[in-house]
């Protein structure tokens, strides 16, 4: 199996079949924000398809596209034009690959009548392979079968913060590294704006106790270059 | 814009004031008091004549009758007229919730007097009625003075704001005859911006314009604060009533061998000092700068002198509940307590009983805030206020001897208040377009009409305007837009059914501070919230740590959002520092005058007798200070070189990095500027891991090989404030800073449709919004305002760009020395700067470690 990744997708190759995982959308949250009297509007939508945009003119069409869950950030909060840009979005998606799977999430509650209603697969966990693909918050007993090799999850919203001496950044990263066995892999939000957590400094509430300073840390920065800067608990804190 | 009329004036004589009293008012005033104070000798008469008029006096002093006496003469001489009218004819505006009450009641009581003797004299008085509004007030307190008009209106700035775009009940200040603002000198932050706004709003919308009258404790400069209240082009008068009582105040440094009082012996001599200060002394409050000082004192005094303080004692602090703290006041007011140990929440206003004694742990960093906290001493008129500075380092002792000097030569430093605010004026619109709709032109004559936006562009105004009215995204204007702006009629109105609600529940200027809730994660009392720290404590706070809070120890493991979780009974010794959040900076004025005084001990450090007893005269202080100040400055001066208000001295030495060290002795806000800017240049330079240090003497910056030449000619008077604003993009302070002005400028609303929001989650929400609002434009007028309030309140980027001008002119001469280790002038800057890394011995261990080393070099030469 070959393992690339894209700016912040996940590509797998297992001969002729290509499978893109894309982490946590959370489409809907300057709604959510509205809501919470937080009144800057944000073009998230437009940013999502403009990412997604850059990353599949690279590649070109794949076979399978997995959205590892929260694909809606908040149901109910949502103007009407939004409700449009999420059917737009899994149109879109949809159009680039020949199935879309999508992950439910912590978050995706009302959402699956509506998806199925789409004719899209809405799962708990997608096997492809020897691979999982789910989110990240429960576990399931096929997952540990021990023809699974690999688990490729969402929900942890991976990202580092990097010291250079004068100023702190924070970079969404991919993690990578194993667990009884099995290879893990922790894909970043998609979600523009917020890079996410950094494991060295809160807990990312998985199903499981992974040792995450022993994972290996992939940084995404920007033009879809992703840098390869070794164990996360090596990386220096400050 | 004509420039406003400021005039300083003497205090009349009584029998000037007498006449000026009506007689009901006379006999009860005579009552009750021998004769007229001084302050009211000042300001009685002025403000019978109508004057605007700023009465300065000393804390203690009887500022509010003063203000309130002519108000009061002029209301009762109505009332016995039967002519008191249904409307409000006087504002009382405090800052301080608490002590808008304590007025309250000091108007009721005089009030209810005196309607006692007119009934006895057989006179009939219409009643003369006193209302208050603050957050606290009740709704069905409001609407009974809804029903009763106050004829006196006593209240905060925030809720003026609110009656005033109030329908029904603003019409009762259409005829507005006086406004006082008391405890003026607590507004020279976006508090008092907002004020200001708020006077000229009243102003306009009362047809008489009302005399001003300010109320403030000492404060610099003083005509600019009267500038301040009058606001622009018109008149004020000046009463600075001088202080009568001498302050007997000293200086105590606790030994010879100052270099930190953190060891265990020093701490025991600190503690004896303090002790025997107390014992002597039948109430003392001893005031530190930060609350972590204020648990730490407690709690070493308790294990120095087990059993003698355990009922006796308090700590005041606002990370306390409002409930603990009152309940300290009420102790301290009946006598109960012989020491409150106190940060900055006891040096304002309310009325604490009779201190003996105040004691200045460490420098309180302005004279002006020395006098505050000294004033707090004595409170009877004919007691001499008394207060010790007692000080805990070297670098201390100068400092308080220099804020000695100037708080008995009078000296008072300035204060500065932020200009150009444009986060309040957003705030200010909004609420003005809700009483009414208002032409353009006539909003932003009557802003500029305030002090603070006298010079306000029109660009940056419409750019204000441009923000309420939704432009910045017009497809969903119909969400985002507060205000609607027609360009044809050049009108703006309110927009939406809950513009007032919003306004109501959201105004302020105050950021919400975010506390961060401390939670035991495990054992018996899993889950119990112990206490609260803030934001900026939480921000040092690593895994392991032990930090105190509440007299009692706790082990940081881990946060999320708004909550810390800790384990408590723990044993190891505390190892985060007392200052890691809220280090007070050393006043501008008050670092020159050190500067100036270095260069004036330079002059003389060869002639040991000669100056010494030069310094003892300057200072006021004993010999043994005084040397003591000279050994320091002859141990710099014999080491390397010693700076003054005419050289920067830049020393470069090597220790695990190569260290550039300025000796920049002017205030830490101007050092967190120009640290920035030099780190930045190193930066640029490819300079990496570079290691930044600052406090209010200097700043270094470190790394693997610097060019100290190229990195100092990187930065010029020109190009410093390009470098620093971008030097601060995505840092957490913008951010931070951001958070609070997108909330004040109502981008962020706490209460929004009946849910108020934690602070947690605008937290959350901030890190989004910054990069958000980065993506509608860099210059987006909020984002430019929390730049400004950065780089202007925050730091102090003008001050640093004169200097910066000095050097270039030569006026300021820059020595670079290169030295074998760190000088004795920069040891406390370099060791303060790694004492996250260093448990406390260690730290003790490594000053005394580098003395020693310095004082080998200085007797090999």
């Amino acid at each position: 199996m070959k393992v690339d990744f894209i700016g912040k997708c996940l590509l797998l190759t297992e001969g002729n079949e290509r499978t893109l995982a894309i982490g946590d959308l959370h489409l809907g949250y300057e709604g959510a924000m509205r809501k919470a009297g937080v009144m800057i509007p944000v073009k998230l939508y437009e940013k999502c398809v403009s990412d997604f945009d850059l990353i599949i003119s690279k590649i070109g069409k794949v076979d399978n596209i997995v959205i590892l869950g929260d694909l809606k950030h908040e149901f109910g909060s949502i103007l009407p034009d939004e409700w449009k840009y999420i059917v737009n979005f899994i149109e879109y998606v949809k159009s680039k690959c020949n199935k879309l799977i999508v992950i439910e999430g912590n978050h995706d509650v009302i959402l699956f009548p509506v998806l199925r209603k789409m004719g899209i697969v809405a799962v708990d966990y997608f096997v492809w392979n020897n691979i999982v693909f789910t989110h990240g918050d429960k576990e399931y007993d096929e997952m540990k079968n021990r023809n699974i090799e690999c688990w490729v999850l969402g929900h942890g919203h991976p990202a580092v913060n990097l010291y250079d001496g004068v100023k702190k950044e924070k970079y969404k990263c991919f993690l990578s590294g194993n667990y009884k066995g099995k290879k893990i892999i922790i894909v970043p939000s998609f979600f523009p704006l917020v890079e996410g957590t950094d494991a060295r400094e809160f807990e990312m509430k998985f199903a499981w106790d992974f040792n995450l300073n022993k994972f290996k840390t992939y940084i995404v920065s920007d033009d879809l270059k992703v840098l390869d800067f070794g164990e996360l608990g090596k990386i220096s804190i400050n | 814009m004509v420039e406003s009329k400021i005039e300083f004036i003497g205090p009349r004589n009584g029998n000037e004031v007498k006449a000026i009293m009506h007689p009901l008012v006379k006999e009860w005033f005579f009552t009750k008091f021998k004769d007229f104070s001084l302050t009211q000798l000042y300001g009685v008469a002025p403000i019978h004549e109508r004057k605007n008029i700023l009465i300065s006096a000393p804390t203690g002093g009887t500022k509010t009758l003063t203000a309130f006496l002519s108000i009061l003469n002029y209301l009762v001489g109505l009332s016995l007229k039967n002519e008191l009218e249904d409307k409000m004819y006087a504002v009382y505006v405090s800052p301080l919730k608490a002590l808008t009450n304590d007025i309250y009641f000091n108007l009721e009581r005089p009030l209810a007097e005196i309607n006692e003797l007119a009934e006895k004299n057989g006179l009939k008085m219409q009643p003369i009625r006193v209302g208050l509004r603050t957050g606290d007030t009740t709704p069905s307190e409001r609407a009974k003075m809804a029903r009763k008009t106050p004829h006196i209106f006593v209240t905060t700035p925030e809720s003026l704001a609110i009656v005033l775009t109030a329908p029904k009940f603003s019409e009762n200040l259409r005829s507005l005859e006086f406004v006082v603002v008391d405890e003026i000198h607590a507004l020279a932050n976006k508090r008092g911006v907002f004020l200001s706004l708020m006077l000229e709003r009243l102003e306009h919308f009362s047809v008489i314009t009302p005399v001003r009258i300010g109320l403030s404790a000492t404060i610099a400069p003083i005509e600019e604060i009267a500038k301040f209240l009058v606001g622009f082009g018109r008149e004020c008068l000046i009463a600075h009533v001088p202080l009568i009582k001498d302050i007997d105040i000293g200086l105590i440094s606790p030994g010879v061998d100052l270099l930190t009082m953190d060891g265990a012996d020093d701490q025991k001599r600190l503690y004896h000092i303090l002790d025997e200060l107390i014992g002597n002394h039948k109430t003392t409050l001893i005031f530190t700068n930060t609350r972590n000082a204020t648990e730490r004192i407690i709690h070493y005094l308790d294990s120095h002198f087990p059993g003698k303080y355990s009922g006796n004692i308090g700590a005041h602090h606002s990370s306390m509940s409002r409930d603990q703290r009152f309940l300290i006041e009420e102790r301290l007011r009946k006598g109960e307590l012989k020491v409150v140990v106190s940060s900055t929440s006891l040096e304002l206003g309310i009325d604490i009983g009779s201190i003996d004694l105040v004691v200045l742990l460490r420098s309180p960093k302005s004279v002006s805030r020395a006098l505050q906290r000294i004033g707090r001493a004595g409170h009877q008129l004919h007691s001499n206020p008394k207060g010790r500075f007692v000080v805990t380092d070297r670098d201390d002792l100068v400092e308080c001897a220099i804020l000695m000097k100037h708080m008995k030569e009078k000296i008072i430093d300035r204060v500065d208040i932020p200009i150009n605010a444009l986060d309040v004026l957003a705030q200010h619109i909004y609420g003005m377009a809700i009483s009414q709709i208002w032409n353009i032109d006539e909003i932003l004559k009557l802003i500029r009409k305030s002090y603070c936006y006298s010079s306000l562009t029109k660009d940056d105004f419409m750019s204000v305007i441009s923000y309420l009215s939704g432009d910045y995204d017009l497809e969903h204007r119909n969400v985002y837009a507060k205000i609607w702006y027609d360009k044809e009629t050049k009108q703006v109105g309110k927009k939406g059914k809950l513009a007032r609600l919003i306004y109501m529940t959201n105004i302020g200027t105050i950021p919400e501070e975010g506390f961060v809730s401390v939670v035991i994660s495990s054992g018996d009392s899993k889950g119990s919230i112990v206490g609260s720290i803030d934001e900026s404590f939480l921000e040092r706070l690593k895994k392991g740590d032990v930090f105190v809070l509440g007299g009692a120890k706790y082990l940081f493991i881990h946060s999320k959002g708004m909550k810390a979780y800790v384990t408590a009974n723990v044993s190891k010794s505390p190892t985060i520092p007392s200052w890691a959040s809220e280090q007070l900076p050393l006043n501008f004025d008050v670092a020159s005058a050190i500067c100036k005084f270095r260069g004036l001990i330079k002059e003389r450090v060869k002639n040991s007798i000669e100056c010494v007893k030069f310094i003892q005269e300057y200072c006021y202080t004993t010999a043994e200070t005084a040397g003591q100040i000279y050994r320091y400055c002859l141990e710099q001066e014999d080491f390397s070189v010693m700076p003054s208000d005419k050289k920067m001295v830049v020393e470069l030495f090597k220790q695990d990095k190569e260290y550039i060290l300025f000796h920049s002795m002017y205030g830490r806000r101007v050092n967190d500027a120009l640290s920035r800017a030099y780190a930045y240049v190193a930066a640029q330079l490819k300079h990496r891991d570079i290691e930044v240090g600052i406090n209010d003497n200097g700043f270094f910056i470190a790394g693997e090989a610097l060019d100290a030449s190229k990195i100092i000619k990187g930065l010029t008077s020109v190009n410093l404030r390009k470098i620093v604003e971008e030097a601060i993009e995505k840092t957490d302070v913008l951010k931070r800073r951001f958070r609070h002005c997108a909330a004040r400028s109502l981008m962020i609303l706490r209460n929004y449709k009946g849910r108020s929001k934690s602070v947690g989650k605008q937290q959350v929400h901030s890190h989004f919004l910054y990069s958000a609002v980065n993506e509608i434009s860099k210059d987006f007028p909020i984002m430019r305002e929390a730049r400004r309030e950065v780089l202007n309140d925050l730091m102090d980027i003008n001050n640093a760009e004169s200097i910066l001008k000095k050097i270039e002119r030569k006026d300021i001469s820059l020595e670079i020395v290169r030295t074998p280790l760190v000088s004795p002038f920069g040891l406390n800057l370099l060791t303060q700067s790694h004492s996250d890394f260093i448990k406390v011995e260690d730290r003790v261990n490594f000053l005394r470690r580098m003395h020693e080393l310095q004082m080998r070099v200085i007797e090999k030469r």
